[in-house]
């Protein structure tokens, strides 16, 4: 028999605050995290703005040896993981240590830490280049350390899939768990793009806001939107089986009901514009629920002309008329884009908006576009009893991922 | 400059939480004092620019205590000033 995979706890480092609970008031209060960039002089770009994580410090959450061999990506994962797992009440020990495992993403991964060592390398050659890197710059290394830090002793691996990374690590776990593979898996998605190589980079590709007001920068399904913010910060959540969270008497927050997984087969940035994959993907997320109780849809709302189109578009194409009656907002608004860890966040927020019956706002909505004609939840948030949440991600190379988070219903 | 001040330093760099009084000659960098092979490299590196000097991998590979870090250094200094 099949299991049923719920979600017992999650934690979050994010633009808007050190945790779930902060950054969920901020959502909802319909704040921007969006400002000047202060983690390194951008005097030569063309792009100033960013989503910092801001006042985090690593040995908050662990100790001072582990911040300083690891790369930013991989704290705000580890410390993200950390929250999840204590607010799950989860204890990792002898007796269960081999029954949760560990999946933790990252678009980009140790960018940072590549950066800063290929300066070494150039200035002061290779016997200078820190014996760090390595486990630094693997896109597994938060993966990684959570193990290290936890004593978890199941299955640990990473997944990449660019800004869908974080909503594929929660439908590959759980899948794992529904097939019976693992009890428990602590998912996350985590990355540190602001920096002055992945600025250049998405700068270069055109794919970022020139806005010179920060807060108005990222505003999705907006006629004047031009680009996405890039963001920073890391999310977790811990899923598991109903069977173990029951008999361990967890807190149970939602069940994770549905996963689909497409591709372009199209471009390495731009989607395809009928949204057509998209749309699959939404239909595999929903082959066994009601698509009728569908009450929310997290978008990716990315704020760049070509996504909100395509994204538009898919949602039609899933749902037909009634695509127009269901609220979809994108946070990206507000916590500009955590690439990895976006889908992580967008996940932990359908839960919260199951649970609180409060739907947060896409800010900066001020001039209708056409071609956006759904109802987006403009610039404040709303009521809403919400029994279904489907939350979108879609990366760069036409990947396109859509969960489904239910309410659980007690039984 | 003296060596041994340094080399406390420089295991300090990697590893900050070090206590003062754990970091005696006879000390084992990895039983003791939590030191890796990497973390070894880093503090090699250190040493190498802080006294101007190349160490072999082999010097570095043999070296188990705080003890054979210095010791290793003296000799590469004498070899120098002789």
């Amino acid at each position: 028999m099949l299991n049923r995979v719920v979600v017992a706890g999650y934690g979050a480092i994010t633009p808007l605050g050190l945790n779930a609970d902060d950054t969920w008031r901020n959502l909802v209060d319909g704040v921007s995290g969006v400002g000047y960039i202060s983690l390194f002089d951008t005097t030569d770009f063309k792009v100033k703005i960013g989503a910092e994580v801001k006042d985090f410090d690593p040995i908050d959450y662990f100790d001072a040896m582990t911040a300083r061999h690891t790369d930013r990506f991989a704290q705000f994962a580890l410390a993200a993981s950390l929250q999840a797992i204590e607010s799950a009440g989860l204890k990792i020990d002898g007796n269960n240590r081999y029954d949760v495992g560990i999946l933790v993403g990252s678009g980009v991964g140790g960018l940072d830490s590549v950066a800063k060592q290929l300066e070494t390398l150039s200035a002061r050659g290779p016997s200078r280049v820190s014996p760090y890197l390595v486990p630094m710059m693997i896109a597994d290394s938060a993966s990684a350390q959570v193990s290290i830090k936890t004593g978890i002793r199941g299955p640990n691996f990473s997944l990449i899939s660019a800004c869908a990374t974080g909503t594929d690590v929660i439908g590959m776990a759980y899948k794992m768990i529904k097939w019976g593979e693992v009890k428990v898996m602590v998912v996350g998605g985590a990355d540190a793009a602001v920096t002055p190589i992945g600025l250049a980079g998405f700068a270069q590709a055109g794919a970022l806001s020139r806005n010179s007001e920060p807060q108005k920068a990222s505003r999705p399904f907006d006629r004047e939107r031009d680009g996405f913010v890039v963001g920073e910060g890391g999310a977790a959540l811990i899923l598991e089986s109903l069977d173990c969270a029951r008999s361990r008497g967890a807190n149970i927050l939602a069940e994770v009901v549905g996963y689909g997984a497409t591709s372009d087969a199209f471009h390495v940035t731009a989607p395809l514009e009928n949204g057509e994959a998209a749309a699959r993907a939404i239909e595999l997320a929903l082959a066994e629920v009601d698509r009728d109780e569908v009450g929310y849809i997290n978008a990716h709302g990315t704020s760049t002309p070509l996504n909100d189109a395509s994204e538009t578009r898919a949602i039609k194409k899933a749902f037909g008329d009634k695509a127009y009656k269901i609220p979809v907002s994108s946070i990206k608004s507000m916590l500009g884009h955590m690439m990895g860890a976006a889908g992580t966040i967008e996940a932990i927020t359908c839960c919260q908006v199951i649970n609180k019956g409060i739907i947060p706002p896409t800010i900066n909505l001020e001039h209708p576009d056409p071609e956006c004609d759904l109802d987006y939840v403009p610039n404040a948030a709303r009521a809403g009893d919400v029994r279904i949440a489907l939350s979108n991600s879609f990366g760069f190379g036409g990947h396109n991922s859509v969960i489904a988070i239910s309410r659980y219903n007690g039984q | 400059m003296n060596v041994f001040d340094e080399v406390k330093k420089a295991l300090r760099k990697v590893n900050p939480g070090l206590d003062d009084n754990k970091m005696v000659s006879g000390a084992l960098l990895k039983d003791d004092l939590d030191i890796d092979s990497l973390d070894l490299v880093e503090v090699a590196m250190t040493l190498e620019d802080v006294f101007s000097l190349t160490l072999q991998e082999d010097e570095v590979d043999n070296i188990k205590t705080v003890g054979d870090i210095v010791s290793l250094i003296e000799a590469r200094l004498k070899v120098r000033s002789a």
